[in-house]
């Protein structure tokens, strides 16, 4: 008996590094005894109509995980990868009482599953590191995680690369538009731009486009607080900060260009007011988020 | 023309900076007032130097007199952690002569691992303030090495204010210049690590760094050896004060490699450049804790990549006087495409794979990176808070600057965008962006001010006073006719409004600085309702009484932050310190702190420990006390002692952190825990909660009745903050592990035995014995 289930887990398992699972499956080789393996479950809901994004990443860092386990030289009849979804165990799920998917448990070789064999998604996150490292506390397996080598920013490199360099050979007899000065000098602006309204935390952070009360529905685009920042919030800033430089340009343009007084005077008022206005309108977001600071200009 | 017609406001701009500082505002504005309305027009050079000298002047004195908060309103003291030890090696240097200090092996660091302070510190800081406590000595100005080092960083603005003059002046003109300096001299972005007290690197650094780039600016548009030799000496002045020359020495080759590519090489270039490389290089590897790593690490690899380039290229530029153009265009292609592609993949690799990404991984991946606040990515509410109008109006200044190139206007540009990119990585690296940012804002006000202001001058002076200027003006005389009254009113406007936002600037500068950066952290003040201040003094309390009532010699336990503090103020040996150089030491003082009493007493034995301090704000509400740094601890912990620390276990099943009666056990029987919450449970603070509430978390504490068993309370100090406790030492003998009810039987028995007339076992009568002890 026992023999012949870990036959065929090794079967499975020889075929496709994490065995798929339904009910009656699940409970002949994962619930039911006797067994001498430890199964590692992922439940999860990967139906596209299940609209579960966060499942999709979870699948394919467990993806990792089993296939570094799988072709690596440790590979024994110790430890299983397995999945359950939702659409085809649903019955599983109500079994072990189960509202939220990914789940990943592992079910102990003896004995019942106790409440550190369920992973503490929340807190530690899905990464393919974390889970091994998890199944090295339960289950004494130390897997290397081998990530499979990512090719795209190199290939994105190389296509960046010969997409310029192929421009240049096009536009070979006309390479006037390498020394166009305002191209350079927006390129400049955009780098200062992106970074003086924080898309570098963006990047790293990772904080929400924007937040909508669940309560009364309304969206706030700007943070309460100092400390953090909405995407659209940076947007915003990045919009303010290029209108008040732009305004400073056009101050310089109005007084140093040669040209109809009169739209000189026009360009002067617009770039006056585009510096004088969104600068309150800045000072104003800024109070609006560090609290207790006392100085506002214009708008309140 | 220009400085004729910009100066004037910017006496307007010193004088309110001046005033905006808070002293120093009725003489700023007096004497600002006088240069200006003085009619010294007769001799134009001699009245605009004496304006520039007076500005220059102003602005050191308003940016001196901005950063001494701290001082006014406590005492001319050391802040903070990092300076409190370069404070003590200030000392050291001071007592022991220079050598001493080179040698300086610190055996109260790192208890017992000792630190070789000599050979891992920038010694730059202290050389300088000792040089200068050994000049005023020298003169018989006895003033204490404490004060020059409290008075030291403004000093420096000074210094730095007018470097950034020179180095807008080279880049765009005088007046820029002149803005430029007063921007830097309240720039809350760089007062932010130069207040009084903040005895820090970065104080003299930033001095070193505007200096280096003024120098390095003058190398290249005059190509001669003196300045590039200046500016090397200048660099090897920055490499000892901070590790940030790395900045440096991957901007200048930059600026190189990027005049290269865009066909603006000469001779001049070459020269400064290979001056600077060389001379650069030696002087910099004479820096002990720099040593060899200008020819070993990658950081400085980009560096000897464009020297060679360099050397490549002037030397075919040499060739293509010798061969025909068949000849030459051949080798030409071969080696310049080689040798660039060569240097260019070489740059992006190490930019890639060195600093700013180095940090993103570590600040991913180990926790004591991550724990330090300074390490993280900025929002765009700290570019606002940190510098105001001017991070809107900077990229104006950079626009005009790429619009009107020139060889030097190439490193500024390059200085802005990769400085700008590094303060988005990192909050602290906000400090090498801030001058840039100060030179291109006064860029952007400057011609603004040169086009609008100019109108007015032109009115009020009679046209026949500048012979100089004379054609100049009247070109912009005739074009501004044209546009007639409505025109100048424009220009008022914008005059006025451009003033009141840099009176804005002025006015948030003091403000930030007031409130945000002028806190010693080692005092503390609380407000009442009617405005009256309460000092809790209760760090120094602590520590002095650490310094008058232990042993010498006695070994202090604590979290790094406090390691610095203890050693420079109470003079006792610490485990660690701020200097996080030992990780898995740090983890042995945090598994302590984590552990349950008795497992930690194993850990405290091991190493000694003989007193253990805490912080703790629960009484008065400070919030950075060490109950709310001590995840921190477990995740330190945890990264070297996995089996025995769990993060998982200090939370509540839902994932919570709470030190009331839902929390983990774990985290109520932890060390740390019973410290900072020992006797606490009878405290009741006010009628309206209940004892033992805590003030800081607002949670009445979920383990009142604490009983320690290997330490005992030493000192706590007046508002609690600080709580200092004994290590008991092991009693002579220890107990057996056999459960004493058993002895007493054993001794029944033996009584019987001994009653019975027979001889007793030794055995027995040993255990007999002990049973009675």
């Amino acid at each position: 008996m026992l023999a012949e289930k870990v036959d065929q887990m090794m079967e499975w398992s020889s075929r496709r590094s994490v065995i798929r699972m339904n009910g009656d499956k699940f409970r002949r080789f994962v619930k039911a005894p006797p067994r001498n393996y430890s199964v590692i479950v992922m439940f999860t809901a990967l139906q596209p109509q299940r609209q579960c994004s966060v499942c999709r990443q979870a699948n394919e860092e467990y993806q990792v995980l089993a296939n570094s386990w799988r072709y690596s030289s440790a590979f024994s009849n110790k430890l299983f990868f397995t999945v359950v979804d939702y659409d085809e165990g649903a019955d599983v799920f109500q079994q072990l009482n189960m509202n939220s998917a990914p789940t990943f448990m592992h079910f102990p070789s003896k004995g019942k599953p106790k409440r550190a064999d369920t992973f503490d998604l929340q807190r530690i996150g899905f990464a393919s590191e974390q889970l091994a490292k998890w199944i090295a506390d339960r289950t004494d397996v130390q897997i290397r995680v081998f990530r499979p080598p990512n090719y795209s920013g190199t290939i994105a490199l190389a296509l960046l690369v010969s997409l310029v360099g192929g421009l240049l050979y096009l536009r070979r007899n006309n390479l006037e538009f390498i020394y166009n000065k305002t191209g350079w000098a927006m390129a400049a602006l955009c780098v200062v731009f992106a970074m003086t309204s924080g898309q570098m935390w963006n990047h790293i952070r990772g904080p929400p486009y924007a937040h909508k009360n669940p309560q009364n529905g309304q969206v706030s685009y700007i943070h309460g607080s100092s400390q953090a920042q909405f995407v659209a919030e940076s947007h915003i800033i990045l919009l303010l900060n290029a209108a008040i430089s732009m305004g400073m340009v056009l101050l310089n343009e109005a007084a140093s260009s040669k040209g109809d007084v009169g739209k000189r005077r026009i360009i002067c008022l617009v770039g006056l007011g585009l510096v004088v206005f969104f600068f309150s309108f800045l000072l104003s977001i800024f109070r609006s988020k560090y609290h207790g600071y006392p100085y506002s200009f214009l708008i309140k | 023309m220009a400085e004729h017609h910009t100066a004037p406001d910017y006496k307007h701009k010193a004088s309110s900076n001046a005033a905006g500082a808070l002293s120093g505002n009725g003489r700023a504005g007096s004497s600002g007032g006088s240069g200006g309305l003085s009619g010294g027009l007769t001799q134009p050079a001699g009245w605009q130097s004496l304006l520039s000298f007076t500005i220059l002047f102003l602005a050191w004195l308003a940016g001196f007199s901005s950063r001494l908060f701290a001082v006014i309103r406590f005492e001319s003291i050391i802040h903070e952690f990092d300076p409190w030890f370069n404070y003590r090696s200030t000392h050291h240097l001071t007592t022991n002569g220079f050598y001493e200090f080179l040698n300086w092996f610190d055996e109260r660091a790192w208890y017992p691992l000792g630190r070789i302070v000599g050979g891992t510190v920038y010694p730059g800081l202290m050389l300088t303030a000792g040089l200068i406590h050994y000049v005023l000595n020298l003169l018989n100005v006895t003033v204490h090495i404490r004060d020059v080092c409290v008075f030291l960083a403004p000093v420096f603005s000074g210094l730095t204010s007018i470097s950034t003059f020179l180095l807008t002046r080279e880049l765009w003109n005088q007046g820029a210049g002149l803005l430029a300096a007063c921007f830097i001299a309240i720039v809350p972005g760089y007062i932010s690590r130069s207040v009084a007290g903040s005895f820090d690197n970065e104080g003299i650094a930033i001095f070193a760094l505007q200096f280096t780039y003024y120098l390095w600016v003058k190398s290249v548009k005059t190509g001669s050896v003196f300045w590039a030799i200046a500016c090397c000496l200048s660099y090897f002045y920055m490499v000892s004060a901070w590790g940030g020359y790395v900045f440096i020495i991957n901007l200048i080759p930059l600026h190189v490699f990027v005049l290269l590519l865009m066909q603006r090489f000469s001779r001049r270039l070459y020269i400064a450049y290979s001056t600077f490389y060389i001379v650069g290089l030696v002087l910099s590897m004479q820096i002990p804790f720099v040593g060899f790593q200008p020819i070993r690490t990658s950081e400085h690899m980009a560096a000897a990549g464009v020297f060679a380039l360099l050397q490549a290229y002037a030397f075919l530029q040499y060739l293509k006087d010798r061969l025909t153009r068949q000849e030459f265009q051949t080798l030409f292609f071969l080696g310049v495409s080689l040798a660039a592609g060569v240097v260019f993949f070489t740059v992006i690799y190490l930019t890639y794979t060195g600093e700013p990404y180095h940090h993103l991984y570590a600040k991913i991946h180990i926790p004591i990176i991550a724990s330090v606040s300074e390490h993280q990515p900025t929002t765009w509410v700290s570019f606002f808070f940190d510098l105001h109008i001017l991070v809107c109006t900077f990229p104006a200044g950079l626009w005009f600057c790429i619009k009107n190139i020139n060889d030097e206007r190439v490193f500024v540009a390059l200085y802005a965008i990769s400085a700008v990119y590094f303060a988005g990585v990192m909050v602290r690296l906000m400090l090498t962006l801030t001058p840039v940012v100060c030179m291109l804002s006064a860029i952007a006000f400057s011609n603004v001010f040169e086009h609008y202001l100019g109108d007015d001058m032109k009115r009020e002076k009679p046209p026949a006073e500048d012979s100089s200027d004379e054609d100049d003006k009247r070109n912009s005389g005739n074009l501004y006719d044209k546009a007639g009254k409505v025109r100048k009113h424009v220009s008022d406007i914008v005059t006025m409004l451009m003033l009141m936002l840099l009176m804005m600037f002025a006015v948030h500068c003091t403000w930030v600085t007031s409130n945000a950066y002028s806190s010693p952290s080692v005092v503390l003040a609380s407000y009442n309702h009617d405005g009256s201040r309460n000092i809790l003094d209760d760090f120094r309390e602590a520590y002095y009484w650490l310094r008058q009532n232990t042993d010498e010699h006695a070994r202090v336990m604590s979290w790094w932050d406090y390691g610095y503090q203890i050693a420079g103020m109470a003079n006792r040996t610490t485990l660690v310190d701020n200097n996080t150089w030992n990780n898995s030491h740090i983890a042995l003082v945090g598994k302590a702190m984590s552990s349950n009493e008795s497992a930690a007493y194993e850990i405290m034995k091991s190493l000694d420990v003989d007193y253990v301090l805490i912080i703790f704000g629960g009484v008065i509400g400070y919030s950075g006390d060490d109950i709310n740094k001590f995840l921190w601890m477990v995740r330190i912990a945890e990264g070297e002692h996995p089996k025995d620390i769990r993060e998982s276990d200090y939370f509540t099943p839902q994932g919570e952190f709470r030190v009331d009666k839902a929390g983990s056990p774990t985290l109520l029987n932890c060390l740390m825990y019973k410290m900072s919450y020992y006797r606490f449970g009878e405290m009741q603070l006010d009628f309206r909660t209940p004892p033992g509430f805590d003030r800081t978390r607002n949670a009445e504490i979920g383990n009142k009745d604490i009983r320690l068993k290997h330490l005992e309370e030493a000192f706590t100090s007046e508002h609690w903050l600080v709580r200092i406790y004994r290590v008991k030492k092991e009693d002579n003998r220890q107990g057996l592990d056999h459960k004493p009810r058993n002895l007493s039987q054993k001794q029944k028995y033996i009584s019987k035995k001994l009653m019975g007339g027979k001889c007793a076992p030794r055995g027995a009568w040993l255990a007999w014995r002990r049973g009675a002890l």
